[in-house]
């Protein structure tokens, strides 16, 4: 039964990546810088929401490792040329990596712990950028040679978002998905089991912060220059986690809404930045008071509630 | 090689601020501890009594350390609806609904002040705040002593408070166990109210005190936020002068820092300091459930 949901969902990504791949040749560029950034930003939200939404932990470091991305690919670009590909794949490696290695702290308390631990470890990786003069400093790093152009870089994001998605998929539709809710639901009871906890939260950290770290670094060789305020802001952290509570934690397609509504807000307040966060913040306040399943949980329960006996 | 008298003042600075952010700290401690929710919207508040206090300046003209038991009560009275009608309503959501909440509180006031009093570095300029204080080759701000004294005087005010008052009793109740208190006729609901208003002033009070000695913008709440849930875990959670003392701690390595390393790295320190405590002793935030 599962099998064949996995192999229905590959089916739809490998159609819908077919269609979106020949976007570059009759959209706009306009078109094509919101599509690089729905696609950055999915991956972001899938992140967080496999990690937030399924295994339970709240994290508010994502600036973390979109600014390792960044930071690795400029030093990968411009000290040795690597080929991008390369460089994602190094990317991802070093993602997991700083995941696996700052996971003895952030994993050794429960809950909220976790939370501040990730906020503290931006917050820590920022100045350690603004301070030492090896990464550029306040002002930053350029990158040397010229960017590849925006229809290469775009296929970049959206291949980045493919391997997101097929992953995503992967983990809501094989026994993955059972183990990540057992730890979910009482980790006490899910060790009883059999299931090692730690285990299986440290994979789901490391394989967002891979997935992360990729998108921070097609994204800073699309800006072609990085510094330690930006990349590592708390901006990054904010975006993920409204699209993904405004689209819907915990749900498959909640990532997509909400990136999809996230972008169009921006789009229409793109002059008025402080007017769009605190507006963000607004509608945060009052989603997770009174929808806190965003809105494809709304929608959901407006089609199927006369079918359905008990609310989720 | 700097000589003795600069490491003798720096030691002695690092210390006095110390007592400062330990108050700070303080706030966050007692809501953690009472309400288990880390208040991220924290730093935004410390920034937001520093407007207030630099404000009620410009309007009055008086001194806002003369009048901070007014400038307290009128942040704490700020903190009643927010707790009223954005936390209470999440309390049987599990903490992350509430966390979120602040987190969102948090950038809508800091975008707030941007868009009110603009982005722009400001201070509290009062004529005391440059004064040396000197004692042979030692010499330190005397905003510093001043702003050390206030803070250990409500520190040791609070601890008052918790240990020996009616109030106390039953926020240490509520705290231990929320259910059990309830059940012994506390209104848990209110002393969560009380303590969330108690925290905040905390925080508003450092900022005015922030606000007099340094310079702040809406942005600076981040790195106080941090440094206050270092100074937490370096604490104790619920240790009221634990938290002064772990205060004075990290005031006294983050200038070691700043003077072996150079000032960027002062907060470098605090976060550092967090994580290693986290991984070497994540008892101080856990052990001690008593508020």
């Amino acid at each position: 039964m599962k099998q064949h949901r996995l192999i229905g969902d590959v089916g739809i990504l490998a159609g819908g990546f077919a269609l979106l791949w020949f976007a570059p040749s009759f959209a706009s560029d306009y078109a094509l810088q919101i599509s690089f950034r729905v696609m950055i930003y999915l991956t972001l939200a899938e992140s967080w929401n496999l990690l937030t939404g399924s295994v339970g932990l709240v994290s508010l470091g994502t600036a973390s490792f979109v600014g390792l991305g960044s930071y690795v690919a400029f030093g990968l670009a411009n000290h040795f040329g690597t080929p991008l590909p390369v460089i994602l794949m190094i990317c991802a490696l070093a993602g997991a990596l700083l995941a696996t290695v700052v996971s003895p702290a952030l994993f050794r308390l429960r809950g909220v712990y976790f939370t501040v631990g990730t906020l503290a470890l931006a917050a820590l990786l920022q100045l350690l950028m603004v301070n030492l003069p090896t990464f550029g400093g306040a002002s930053g790093i350029f990158l040397k040679h010229d960017p590849p152009p925006l229809p290469s870089l775009y296929h970049y994001a959206l291949s980045v978002a493919l391997v997101t998605a097929l992953a995503m998929a992967i983990c809501a539709r094989t026994r993955i998905s059972v183990i990540i809710r057992a730890v979910r639901d009482d980790e006490d009871a899910a060790a009883q089991m059999g299931v090692r906890p730690y285990r299986v939260k440290l994979g789901a950290f490391a394989l967002a912060s891979a997935l992360i770290a990729m998108a921070g670094a097609v994204q800073a060789i699309n800006l072609g220059a990085i510094e330690p305020y930006g990349t590592f802001g708390l901006q990054w952290t904010i975006d993920t986690l409204s699209m993904v509570i405004i689209g819907g934690i915990g749900w498959r397609l909640g990532p997509l809404a909400g990136v999809l509504f996230v972008v169009a807000l921006g789009e229409m307040l793109a002059n008025y930045p402080e007017a769009h966060i605190a507006i963000t913040g607004v509608i945060l306040i009052v989603l997770i008071r009174f929808a806190p399943s965003g809105i494809v949980g709304l929608l959901t329960r407006l089609f199927t509630r006369p079918r359905r006996l008990s609310s989720p | 090689m700097p000589d003795f008298g600069t490491v003798a003042s720096a030691i002695i600075s690092g210390l006095l601020l110390g007592g400062m952010m330990g108050l700070i700290a303080l706030g966050l401690s007692i809501v953690l501890g009472v309400m288990r929710l880390v208040n991220l919207a924290h730093g935004v508040f410390l920034v937001m009594g520093a407007y207030a206090g630099l404000y009620f300046l410009k309007y009055t003209g008086i001194d806002p350390l003369l009048a901070l038991p007014l400038l307290a009560l009128g942040i704490a009275a700020l903190a009643l609806p927010l707790y009223r009608y954005l936390l209470a309503p999440l309390a049987h959501r599990g903490p992350e609904a509430q966390l979120m909440t602040m987190f969102a509180v948090a950038i809508i006031l800091q975008n707030l002040f941007v868009f009110t009093f603009s982005a722009d570095t400001r201070s509290i300029e009062r004529s005391y705040a440059t004064l040396p204080l000197s004692l042979g080759t030692v010499t330190v701000p005397l905003i510093y002593v001043i702003g050390f004294a206030i803070a250990v005087a409500l520190i040791l005010a609070i601890h008052g408070l918790i240990a020996h008052t009616g109030f106390g009793r039953d926020l240490r109740a509520s705290a231990a166990d929320p259910a059990a208190a309830a059940t012994l006729g506390v209104n848990v609901q209110r002393v969560q109210m009380l303590t969330f208003a108690l925290g905040t002033a905390c925080a508003g009070v450092g900022g005015i005190l922030i606000g007099v000695a340094f310079q702040f913008s809406p942005s600076s709440g981040g790195a106080y936020l941090l440094n206050s849930l270092a100074i937490v875990v370096l604490g104790g959670l619920g240790n009221v002068l634990g938290t002064l003392a772990g205060g004075m701690i990290l005031g006294l390595l983050q200038s070691l820092g700043g003077l072996t390393l150079g000032d960027g790295y002062r907060d470098i320190v605090g976060m550092a300091l967090f994580l290693l405590v986290l991984v070497f002793r994540p008892e101080g935030f856990l052990a001690a459930r008593r508020a």
